[in-house]
């Protein structure tokens, strides 16, 4: 054996050590909370498993798309968490996006007024902790005039301190989420047609606004309008879509920061076009809007989609501080759960089980539509 | 170095020539200019305004405040000894002066050049650290001993801030190199850990540490609820660490590494002499900007029960008598957030330009 | 500290050797804060008037502070030695449970479901209040009907949380519950209009109607008496010595207030004993403080550092405070309340 060799199977062996002591030492710690944890449980007389969620809770909470009661069972208690955290995550997913790309065009901007507003808006959203401008705009909005004396937009939109009341479809909760499902798919659709933004936009909202009325039409109880409108009756209004103060407060926060963040990735996308494709733009005599939705778009969605995939996780992450203002996303509701039910161990395994479901979902998601919107080029 | 240059008394000319051309060059930009321009003044006139010529400035004019429609900052002065030094004994908030001016003097040379070297930095953040942990624990030097529990706002978060840093840095390097292990055990770990810490919230993490982590411990081995939340910060900021170096990583010509092995030097001594230092480098305005991520996450820490900034200025809030007067603390500790990550921000952003220009 | 521990040691040894018939406390919790030299209490995330608060100075007061004071007193000889570590509600078992407290003297009511599934056990009770609904006096009602379609705020994670859920429903009052993690949040969104109600605990309802609120008249608290809760200290379960400590404590107070020993008074009353019962309380006669596994003369000392129960009370939330509550049931059996205390034998 030459020396090399024998340097090489040394080496060869160190690493087969290093990983099998790798193995070893994280089997020794598993076991070892596994018995710990049994030994501290049976000390505290705590039993351990998911029969508990199987009891009825006895509390209730801010916030639900569906019925609930204080006699549902953990299961559904927690499942309703889910659904608070998927939905806000969402609906601040769709509006920080759109704001982004926005403020992240102004950004990039040659006119000098539209970047400083831009730049102003950005500077002052991301460089403050989102849990205080959680907290500082919901103590401003708790503070806005009681249901009595709310301030109210054509007699159809109220906003109070208990929360903006809407005009709404007269349907049932179920339809309703059945159309806005119907109308997330059509975009999914129009994007795996590769359909261009702009057209794409267009046929989108067109499709959303037909759904709505044609379900309307159909399913609206016997004899009642198309849309429901909000009215005072005793301590609240009735009617509509009651959008509670915890959950404008919620979207708003998470919105603004996110969208602030969003908008620097889409300003530094816009950045890598490089400047002799808009100057080719330019001189063929392309406008603005045209140079930005046929050149630099397309060009720079490539460097965006990737980080906008993370500003999405993020936004799904950030929908934990409900906890520091009443609303019951799922964080709020699996720590509520142990404070009164005592299965720590239990709910804390549930909580992190839906936080990467939902997570590693986003990122297959971004990795599809990266792929999808490519150039065909490459 | 063209941030550096002043503006000849031409070169502005030019620039306001340029800048009137694009915001009034046509007539809808010059509408777009003036609504903008008029908007933005407006609404800085009002803050102003409201901030400055009609606030009420000391605790003793309370009652004016009332009256006036401006800021009451009277609320700051009375209480922002607790908004900034939380529950730390009353006659000892010397000692939480100097120990929040060591972390951020600590901060400050950083930022120079001529400090960034592994020792360097290294030693100096253990030493602002330590000047911290004395002045706060005491105990020595004929200091009274005052315990973490009764450490509270700015100074913890500083601490928070100070010691997930430090403790986050040497695990973001160790997890970024078994990441790119030849190891396939060793490299899986990494990848499983980065990645399932980077897809759970910061908040589930630490509320893990605070209170799943005694229940899988052996009592011996728990240690205070404070120790466990940094440890648990500091390997959330060491995932996303591992990911910066990464980057770095990937912008070494692997011919170097190769050579090294040729000329028969040691892994360590190649990754320690001539890899890191321009991983470092390449890694520094993400680096910072991840310092900067981490001062402001520390905010979250007041949902799992610490008494940080954000939580003593709900306190200083907290009582009957500065109730209504919530939006001015938070206009102050905001302020202070503000100032910190906005600096820094810029900072990252003056070197990542610079360094942009001395590569190309 | 350390030879405090074995000097315990010896005493319960030595005890155990002369009387075999003496069951002796020996607790693995009173052990660990000897060793410390420190007890850990729970605090709160703000204040919580009357019972938790943090004064002008920074300082930990209230009736709950006290009684930690007067337990740290009991097993440490000094009330400073008292620590009190900041908690939210919802915080609060899980802390126990994890040892970041040794117990919780925090306005915790004492239910089967902490009892029995959370592996807690409780003292004696030392409080007595019920759950009730404070409103905007605006709202012009006087009992839980007119909430219909109203917003109930309360804090999570507490056993209000339920009674009202459980109340409301029972009573088929349509309403939206909001509820929040620390009391200082609960009393703003109250404050700003954000909920029609605010459901409390009695007592804390009255101290903050009568000093918290600019104009007390302006708010009401509703007829409607939900619940009387027994509240008790809580600690983690398995170790009834430490639960005897916490017993005696309270005991120890309440036999003092019955017989008159007072902080002022309490070396006078040593000096020369009045009965054979204030002998024992105050260790002038043994037995005290050997049964616990502890020294003779602890109710003395405690008493002279924080004084007896009614003297806690008044300090805290009676006469003496702002908020210059009536005793009511929580006063002595002899007075018309329901505190009693054990027998000392």
């Amino acid at each position: 054996m030459t020396t090399t060799e024998v340097l090489r199977k040394k080496s060869r062996q160190r690493k087969i050590t290093i990983q099998v002591l790798l193995v070893i030492i994280s089997i020794i710690a598993i076991w070892g909370a596994v018995s710990s944890a049994q030994v501290n449980l049976a000390a505290l007389g705590i039993t351990n498993g998911f029969g508990f969620l199987d009891r009825s809770t006895g509390w209730d909470y801010s916030f639900s798309l569906v019925e609930r009661s204080i006699n549902d069972p953990y299961s559904k208690t927690l499942v309703i968490g889910f659904q608070n955290t998927i939905f806000v995550g969402f609906i601040s997913i769709f509006f920080a996006t759109i704001f982004g790309f926005i403020i992240g065009t102004g950004r990039d901007s040659s006119h000098p007024g539209v970047k400083a507003a831009a730049t102003v808006f950005v500077q002052t959203f991301r460089n403050i902790p989102l849990i205080l401008q959680g907290v500082f705009l919901y103590s401003v909005l708790i503070h806005f005039p009681g249901p009595r004396q709310s301030m109210s937009f054509a007699d159809s939109v109220f906003l109070s301190n208990r929360g903006l009341m809407l005009p709404g479809l007269n349907v049932s909760p179920s339809v309703a989420v059945a159309l806005i499902l119907a109308i997330a798919s059509v975009a999914v659709l129009l994007v795996w047609r590769k359909v261009p933004l702009l057209r794409g936009l267009i046929i989108w909202i067109a499709a959303a606004i037909s759904m709505s009325v044609i379900v309307a039409f159909v399913m609206r109880p016997e004899g009642e309008p198309l849309l429901s409108i909000p009215s005072l009756k005793g301590l609240r209004f009735n009617g509509g879509i009651t959008v509670s103060i915890e959950l404008v407060a919620m979207i708003t926060a998470i919105t603004l920061y996110g969208s602030a963040y969003i908008a620097e990735v889409v300003r530094g996308g816009l950045k890598q076009v490089p400047r002799g494709l808009i100057e080719a733009g330019q001189a063929v005599g392309l406008t603005q809007g045209q140079i930005w939705h046929r050149i630099k778009m397309p060009m720079s969605l490539r460097s965006i989609i990737p980080p906008l995939g993370n500003q999405w996780i993020f936004i799904m992450k950030a929908t934990t501080i409900g906890i520091a203002i009443g609303f019951s996303d799922m964080f709020y509701i699996v720590s509520n759960s142990i404070t009164q039910s005592g299965q720590t161990l239990e709910l804390i395994f549930l909580l992190m089980a839906a936080f990467l479901t939902v997570n590693f979902s986003i990122s297959i998601f971004t990795n599809w539509l990266n792929n999808r919107l490519k150039l065909k080029a490459h | 170095m063209a941030h550096t240059q002043k503006l000849s008394p031409n070169r502005f000319h030019a620039y306001m020539a340029s800048f009137s051309k694009r915001a009034f060059g046509t007539p809808s930009a010059a509408v777009l200019s003036i609504v903008i321009f008029g908007a933005l003044g407006y609404w800085t006139w009002l803050a102003v305004d409201w901030a400055i010529f009609r606030a009420v400035w000391s605790a003793e004019n309370v009652a004016h405040c009332t009256e006036e429609a401006g800021a009451c900052w009277s609320v700051i002065d009375a209480r922002h000894r607790l908004i900034l030094f939380g529950l730390y004994p009353y006659e000892e908030h010397w000692r939480s002066t100097f120990a929040c001016l060591s972390i951020i003097a600590t901060v400050i040379i950083s930022c120079f050049p001529a400090t960034w070297t592994a020792k360097r930095l290294t030693s100096l953040w253990v030493a602002g650290f330590a000047a911290y942990y004395l002045l706060m624990e005491g105990s020595l030097l004929g200091l009274a001993q005052v315990t973490t529990d009764g450490w509270g706002g700015l100074s913890l978060t500083l601490f928070l801030f100070a010691s997930v840093v430090l403790l986050g840095m040497p695990m973001g390097l160790g997890l970024a190199l078994m990441r790119r292990s030849e190891m396939p055990v060793v490299r899986s770990f990494a990848v499983i850990v980065i990645d399932t810490i980077r897809s759970l919230p910061l908040l589930t993490t630490l509320f893990t540490a605070a209170v799943v982590v005694p229940i899988l411990l052996p009592s011996w081995l728990e240690g205070d609820k404070i120790w466990r939340v940094i440890i648990a910060f500091s390997l959330f900021f060491g995932c996303y660490q591992a990911e910066v170096f990464r980057g770095g990583f990937q912008a070494i010509p692997k011919g170097q590494f190769e050579a090294g092995k040729a000329l028969g030097i040691g892994y360590w001594k190649i990754m320690a002499r001539i890899i890191l230092p321009q991983v470092f480098r390449h890694a520094l305005p993400s680096t910072i900007n991840m310092v900067v991520v981490t001062f402001k996450e520390t905010a979250i820490v007041i949902i799992i029960g610490f008494f940080d900034v954000l939580a003593s200025a709900k306190a200083a809030f907290g009582t009957g008598e500065w109730a209504p007067h919530y939006m001015e603390v938070y206009v102050f500790v905001g302020a202070i957030y503000w100032t910190f990550i906005f600096s820094l921000g810029q900072y990252g952003e003056y070197l990542k330009g610079r360094m942009a220009l001395s590569t190309h | 500290m350390k030879k405090n521990t074995t000097l315990a040691i010896a005493v319960g040894l030595a005890g155990a050797a002369l009387a075999p018939t003496a069951s002796f406390a020996q607790s693995a919790t009173v052990q660990q804060i000897m060793d410390r030299g420190t007890m850990l209490c729970s605090g709160h995330n703000g204040s919580y008037f009357g019972f938790v608060e943090v004064n002008d100075k920074n300082e930990w007061k209230g009736l709950d502070i006290d009684l930690c004071r007067a337990m740290t007193t009991a097993i440490l000889g000094d009330p400073d030695k008292a620590q009190i570590v900041p908690l939210s509600w919802a915080q609060r078992f899980p802390a126990l449970q994890s040892g970041d407290v040794d117990i919780i003297i925090k306005a915790t009511g004492w239910t089967m479901g902490r009892d029995t599934e959370l592996g807690l056990q409780f003292s004696l009770p030392y409080f007595f209040g019920g759950t009730q609904f404070m409103v905007h006096g605006d709202l012009g009602i006087s009992d839980s009907s007119g909430l219909e379609g109203g917003t109930v705020c309360v804090e999570a994670g507490t056993t209000i949380e339920r009674i009202s859920a459980n109340y409301l429903q029972t009573a088929g009052v349509e309403h939206t519950m909001v509820s929040y993690e620390s009391a200082a949040e609960l009393r703003a969104a109250y404050l700003a209009n954000r909920c029609d109600a605010f459901a409390g605990w009695g007592p804390s309802l009255a101290v903050l109607r009568a000093t918290e609120l600019d104009n007390p008249d302006a708010h009401v608290i509703l007829n409607d008496q939900l619940s009387s809760e027994p509240i008790a200290a809580a600690m983690r379960q398995g170790d009834e010595g430490f639960v005897d400590m916490a017993n005696w404590t309270i005991a120890a107070l309440l036999i003092a207030e019955e017989e008159g020993v007072t902080s002022a008074n309490v070396e006078e009353m040593a000096a020369t004993p009045p009965n054979p019962k204030v002998a024992r309380l105050l260790g002038v006669e043994p037995g005290m403080g050997e049964r616990l596994g502890i020294r003779d003369t602890w109710a003395r000392e405690m008493i002279a550092a924080v004084g007896n129960f009614g003297e806690i009370y008044d300090r805290n939330l009676g006469s003496e405070s702002p908020y210059n509550l009536e005793r009511g049931l929580n006063n002595l059996w002899s007075h018309g309340g329901v505190l009693y205390a054990p027998i000392l034998d």
